[in-house]
């Protein structure tokens, strides 16, 4: 009985995420295939903000309650849970497994980890408004709007500092939710963890969404089998989980390439006989993979995509967009990835030290150096789209 | 930059942390503190805003904090920010007002129909010629420049990756987001377009301006105008005429104004649709001034705004992004094309993306 109300409340789940996300996609494409034989009509619906969050959230509620993982939530703890505001938009992520035991312990109002939250909402400011804008402005939107007419130079570079606008856009965001939940007495799972010190692909998805990746793990990849049953089989899972994962960001065939790209990798890695391989080799086929597949992620359509690399395979000529400011910054953010954790442990335990006006007032500073190094106008953060 | 975005319940707080009264107040503290510092550029930016209630109450809001800070010194670190980073560069200012020329008695306005049509069911009686005819090539190409606000953003890009699959043109877009006429207080784009004709002298212009222009207007005598008065309209005709006095320049450069798409919502539909009466009637002025309207390139069947419009195949496309206003990567396909078989239409240019 239980499990037939599971199966009614996925059922449910995802129906509303269909009928919102995917649901002109799939008209349209019918549409297309048919070739003006029938006309199907569109809905052109306004995307729920955190859509694609809050329904994987949901669902992992009634998975879990039927594994018995968790208890029931009381409604009100449930509403709070699913409309939680600092992930409620772009995650993490978070479970009711982790969540409820916080919500119905209720947080200690006498002991708010203030020095910690404050340095995670001004490294996410610093990555969003600075770092992100600042490679956004800089090379990222121009190559990509026109690959064509810029030299291989400037493409290659404009597809590496989009591979780090994205993670200082995403983990920026994550930084900034689990800052302001810290505030209020919440502890959110970690979701990045310096994943282009990746030696795998394996290894880049337990560092990179590590939420989403779990998730997609969890209730999707295990259920369908894993990797218990023939190799064929797991190859399968592997690919159907990643496709899935890859529409789950948006209902365009790029999302589907990415996922495509990123499970036939998963699938040929777990091919490969476990060779000693140089771990710079393997760095370096790591993260110019998942660059490849980026470019696909980020490009408005598949032609758009093959243009970037078409244009990175042209011969090269005079560089307008690389200077030595942009390397630099590429540089540094992937030097820092591979930074031993205790360093920024450091800083977090400094701050947390002093008192809490301190605190407080090192805050506003903060807040008053980010909007001087920041352009203008800051574009919205990359995964409220999905 | 370090990572690992932190916490977790492997992670726990190195002390016991704060009451959370404290740490309210000390936030408080610190925002009072950033705010205090940044008062200048807050002022600024509500400055900027469009003539409304909010602008007012901000101002209101900011003025005095900012005189406090400045008298307690609290501003300088910004300022010196700012300053260190060359951004308090005063330009001048030109005026928004020039003397518009006489109407030419035989100027047609030129409105396209769709994309992908040929010129045939549009034929202008006489078409613009450029004054000289050179020969274009790689070394003296035909050069374009498109300005405007976000709109341009969404499809100029794309506009100068087609324009410049000839190898005789050369494309520059230039957006300016959350400008255009009505506010030069916050972007000059007369300054701006007579700098760029002077220092570039392009052969072709292609404006694109309104979706921030309903809005009140501040005259040169810090006057405000209410939106679509009488007094606002004959304003906001003397900037038009401006713009395409100093974008035609005196050598009859091509400038195609490309007027508003319609748009999802209602309000902001009418509004648009009013700019473009007042671009499409300007334009007449101007033998060599172009208005291209969108409307029907954008709009169903039954003449409504849609976000999936057949192409010339038939196929379904989205042409619209989800804001209901922008264009799409492919609705900036379709006007990229309409533009540039636009410009072919001049005598000696037709045969520029035949090559």
């Amino acid at each position: 009985m239980a499990r037939s109300w599971m199966r009614v409340a996925i059922a449910l789940d995802l129906v509303l995420l269909g009928v919102f996300k995917y649901y002109d996609f799939f008209a349209v494409e019918l549409s297309n295939l048919l070739g003006g034989r029938a006309t199907i009509p569109l809905l052109e619906l306004t995307l729920p903000v955190g859509i694609s969050f809050f329904t994987f959230q949901a669902m992992s509620y009634v998975i879990d309650l039927n594994r018995k993982v968790i208890k029931p939530m009381s409604m009100l703890d449930f509403a709070v849970y699913l409309s939680f505001f600092p992930q409620l938009v772009a995650g993490p992520i978070v479970r009711a497994a982790e969540m409820a035991p916080q919500i119905r312990n209720h947080p200690d109002p006498r002991q708010v980890a203030s020095g910690e939250a404050f340095q995670l909402i001004l490294r996410g400011l610093f990555k969003k408004v600075v770092v992100s804008s600042w490679l956004a402005s800089s090379i990222v939107d121009d190559v990509f709007a026109n690959p064509e007419g810029h030299s291989s130079q400037d493409v290659l570079l404009g597809v590496y500092a989009y591979a780090i606008q994205i993670y200082a856009d995403f983990s920026g965001y994550t930084d900034i939710a689990i800052g302001v939940a810290l505030l209020l007495g919440f502890r959110f799972p970690t979701n990045f963890d310096r994943p282009y010190r990746a030696l795998s692909l394996r290894e880049f998805w337990q560092r990179w969404h590590i939420t989403l990746s779990s998730w997609l793990r969890d209730y999707l990849y295990i259920p369908l089998g894993g990797n218990r049953g023939k190799e064929v089989e797991t190859y399968r899972n592997l690919l159907l989980t990643m496709i899935l994962g890859g529409l789950w960001h948006g209902s365009t065939w790029n999302f589907v390439i990415w996922g495509l790209i990123h499970g036939i990798a998963l699938a040929v890695e777990r091919m490969l006989p476990n060779r000693q391989t140089h771990p710079g080799i393997r760095w370096l086929a790591t993260f110019h993979i998942v660059c490849f597949a980026w470019v696909f992620f980020r490009a408005d359509s598949l032609a758009s995509a093959l243009d970037v690399f078409s244009a990175i395979a042209s011969l090269p000529s005079s560089v307008e967009l690389t200077n030595a400011l942009i390397i630099l910054g590429i540089a540094g953010v992937l030097v820092a990835q591979f930074f031993p954790y205790s360093r920024s442990e450091q800083v977090k335990r400094r701050l947390s030290k002093q008192r809490v006006l301190t605190q407080g007032l090192a805050f506003g500073c903060g807040l008053v150096l980010i909007d001087l190094f920041g352009p203008e106008g800051v574009a919205p953060f990359i995964y409220f789209q999905f | 930059m370090k990572d690992k975005t932190t916490t977790g319940s492997d992670l726990q707080p190195d002390d016991a942390g704060f009451p959370a009264g404290k740490v309210f107040l000390s936030g408080i503290a610190g925002l009072i503190l950033a705010v205090a510092v940044n008062s200048s550029t807050l002022l600024a930016d509500a400055e900027r805003l469009p003539d409304s209630r909010s602008r007012s109450l901000w101002i209101a809001i900011w003025t005095p904090i900012e005189d406090v800070a400045s008298t307690l010194r609290l501003t300088w670190p910004r300022r010196a920010g700012d300053f260190l980073l060359g951004r308090n560069e005063d330009e001048d200012r030109i005026s928004l007002h020039r003397e518009k020329i006489a109407p030419k008695p035989d100027s047609q306005e030129l409105t396209v129909l769709s994309v992908g049509e040929e010129t045939s069911e549009y034929e202008l009686d006489q078409k613009p010629a450029l004054a000289a005819e050179p020969v274009w090539s790689s070394n003296n190409p035909f050069t374009i420049w498109v300005l405007g606000d976000s709109m341009v953003q969404f499809f100029g890009d794309t506009f100068v990756m087609m324009a410049e699959r000839s190898s005789s043109v050369a494309a520059v877009s230039e957006p300016k987001l959350a400008s255009g006429l009505s506010r030069p207080d916050y972007f000059d784009w007369p300054a701006r377009i007579s700098e760029v004709m002077t220092a570039h002298d392009p052969d072709a212009v292609i404006l694109m301006f309104g979706g921030n222009d309903a809005q009140n207007i501040k005259t040169k005598d810090g006057l405000w105008l209410e939106r679509f008065t009488a007094q606002w309209e004959e304003e906001y005709r003397k900037r038009i005429a401006s713009v395409m006095d100093l974008a035609t320049g005196d050598e009859g450069r091509i400038v195609l104004w490309v007027g508003q798409p319609p748009m999802r919502g209602d309000g902001f539909d009418a509004r648009m649709q009013r700019l473009n009466d007042l671009y499409r009637s300007e334009a007449v002025s101007w033998e060599n001034v172009h208005y291209i309207d969108l409307r029907s390139l954008f709009t169903d069947e039954s003449g409504n705004y849609a976000r999936y419009l057949p192409d010339s195949s038939g196929k379904l496309t989205d042409v619209r992004l989800t804001d209901g206003v922008h264009l799409s990567h492919w609705g900036g396909e379709w006007l990229s094309t309409l533009l540039l078989n636009e410009i072919k239409k001049t005598p000696n240019l037709d045969w520029l993306w035949n090559e």
